[in-house]
């Protein structure tokens, strides 16, 4: 099993990558001045960490999908998978290592985005009180879940998809829209719709990846 | 028996010069056929190649190199006939198969964020080796290809023949039982070709088997052992070069380079089995021989001649017909 090496491989290169340093550094300042527009225009109390989940779900997984789908069509264009396949490793290794590094580094950045909107209501608010602690909870879950679809899907269109162009409309139009699967837990009050919605996601990003693998498997380079 | 068999099937159709089925075959492929819808790139072609020989590929674009080549490393797994690689099927044995390779594709890439370092060292892993073996081989195949330099420059940063000898590294470095490198001095330079060639030869000595295609003929005319013509998805020939020159029907011409301007040279053409001679440019004087005549006797007469009627001569020599030659004559066979 050679996905652990590749997986640490991968890292290397995405975390450094221009997409990521977006994420790294871009996602939190976005939050932050999401949250400076809305309280000045609405006038509204909304918990920053509910416009911190919204921005760093929407935001943060479509970028992860466009960056997979997009890499991936890239490198197998350019043959850069020849030189990974004559080796003794499974043709799985590959797909499995490049959704992990992008999905670990898209959760960290989530995590930071999140962790900024927490330190802001704390911050404006004196303290944090224990719903909005478990909402904050509730929307890590569901912004990662949704990331895990989004990255699923924006590998299953890497594999499938000729071009970059395709590929990038297919992930901006379709893999969006299956993104919010998970969601529905939440949207029909199901009771602990976090677990429902953890297993959801799981069940659908391990369907996306397991077509994707297939189709890659079977690829003729 | 079957190899008897194999054989029979083999020569259907096609010139084989020196069998190559036999025991001791490191890579055999056998009627090997892939189609692309109605397009067969590769028709029945059979061909082994022995440890420790270097066989050159050789054809025009679009005969089948590559598909032959990415069909023994495994890229392309939907065909019909049979390979094999040290007695593993391929693509069957693939984790046995990928242990034995090393390939360097005709364009190679890598993902533009690696140092060349980085590039290697992942390589070198997933090709098995130990942390300290990939740290001990990657200064040395670098120093080998002279990229000492280069260690920790990204590849992004590297021109096209840099690209390509840190190619050559990954498929060196975990010191591979075969060697499969199509068009590999594509993009070099002549210094850079030169090493290439030194170190294919001395990795043959040491046991490694190694196919290369290119079409850089000298090239391949300099260090492989057998040569095999392909077009149009069929082997035209296989030999070592000189059973392809002696198996070309074409008819030996003695060339006579004269000092200055005489006539003298019509009396070449009383030989006995000269066909015809000729003066196709100033000092230059072919003479034609008949088939199956004995060259060294006419080369006698030859002499003779030029003693007995004082002509003076800058040189005497029997014309062989260059790779470039059979090349193009099995290649503009197969296109009639």
């Amino acid at each position: 099993m050679k996905t652990g090496l590749l997986f640490v491989d991968e890292l290397h290169g995405f975390y450094k990558s221009k997409v990521m340093v977006f994420l790294w550094i871009g996602l939190p300042i976005i939050t932050l001045l999401v949250r400076f527009i809305s309280a000045g225009n609405s006038g509204q109390n909304i918990s920053f960490t509910l416009i911190s989940a919204l921005v760093v779900s929407s935001i943060g997984g479509t970028l992860a999908s466009v960056m997979l789908a997009v890499f991936i069509i890239n490198e197998k264009n350019r043959h850069v998978y020849d030189l990974f396949l004559i080796r003794p490793l499974k043709r799985r290794d590959i797909i499995l290592a490049k959704f992990f590094s992008v999905y670990t580094c898209v959760a960290i950045a989530s995590f930071i985005a999140i962790l900024a909107g927490i330190l802001t209501d704390y911050i404006t608010a004196g303290s944090l009180s224990t719903v909005v602690l478990s909402n904050t909870g509730q929307s890590l879950v569901t912004s990662l879940s949704m990331i895990a679809v989004s990255c699923a899907a924006g590998v299953l269109i890497g594999v499938a998809s000729p071009s970059v162009l395709v590929g990038a409309i297919l992930v901006i139009y379709g893999g969006n829209q299956i993104s919010v699967i998970p969601l529905i837990p939440a949207l029909f009050n199901i009771q602990n719709a976090t677990i429902f919605t953890i297993l959801l996601a799981s069940a659908v990003a391990s369907g996306l990846l397991f077509v994707a693998v297939s189709l890659f498997e079977s690829k003729q380079f | 028996m079957v190899i008897d068999e194999r054989n029979k099937e083999q020569t259907k159709g096609i010139k084989v010069i020196n069998n190559p089925l036999n025991n001791n075959e490191f890579v055999t492929l056998h009627s090997l056929t892939k189609s692309y819808g109605a397009f067969r790139a590769l028709d029945s072609i059979s061909l082994g190649i022995k440890e420790g020989e270097i066989f050159g590929y050789i054809g025009p674009n679009g005969a089948g190199k590559t598909t032959t080549m990415k069909i023994l490393v495994g890229l392309i797994t939907d065909f019909q006939g049979e390979v094999s690689i040290g007695g593993f099927e391929v693509p069957r044995r693939k984790d046995e198969i990928h242990k034995l390779l090393g390939y360097l594709p005709q364009n190679v890439a890598f993902q533009e964020w690696r140092t060349v370092n980085q590039a290697l060292k992942t390589f070198g892993k997933l090709s098995g080796l130990s942390d300290s073996k990939v740290d001990e081989r990657i200064p040395e195949i670098l120093g080998l290809l002279g990229l000492d330099d280069a260690r920790q420059k990204k590849v992004s940063q590297l021109s096209g023949g840099m690209i390509q000898k840190v190619g050559l590294a990954q498929a060196l470095l975990h010191e591979p039982k075969l060697l499969v490198l199509d068009e590999p001095l594509g993009g070099l330079d002549p210094m850079s070709r030169f090493q290439f060639k030194d170190i294919v030869l001395k990795l043959a000595k040491k046991g490694t088997t190694i196919l290369f295609s290119s079409h850089i003929l000298s090239d391949v005319q300099d260090v492989a052992d057998r040569i095999g013509i392909i077009s149009h998805g069929k082997i035209r020939q296989i030999g070592t070069l000189n059973e392809l020159k002696a198996h070309l029907s074409s008819q030996k011409i003695v060339q006579v380079l004269l000092s200055y301007a005489s006539d003298k040279w019509q009396e070449f053409g009383a030989i006995r089995h000269v066909e015809s001679v000729e003066q196709p440019s100033p000092g230059r004087v072919l003479v034609y021989l008949e088939m199956g005549s004995d060259e060294d006797q006419v080369f006698n007469n030859i002499v003779q001649i030029i003693v007995k009627t004082g002509i003076r001569v800058r040189g005497v020599t029997l014309l062989e017909p260059s790779l470039d030659e059979i090349y193009l004559k099995y290649v503009s066979e197969a296109e009639n």
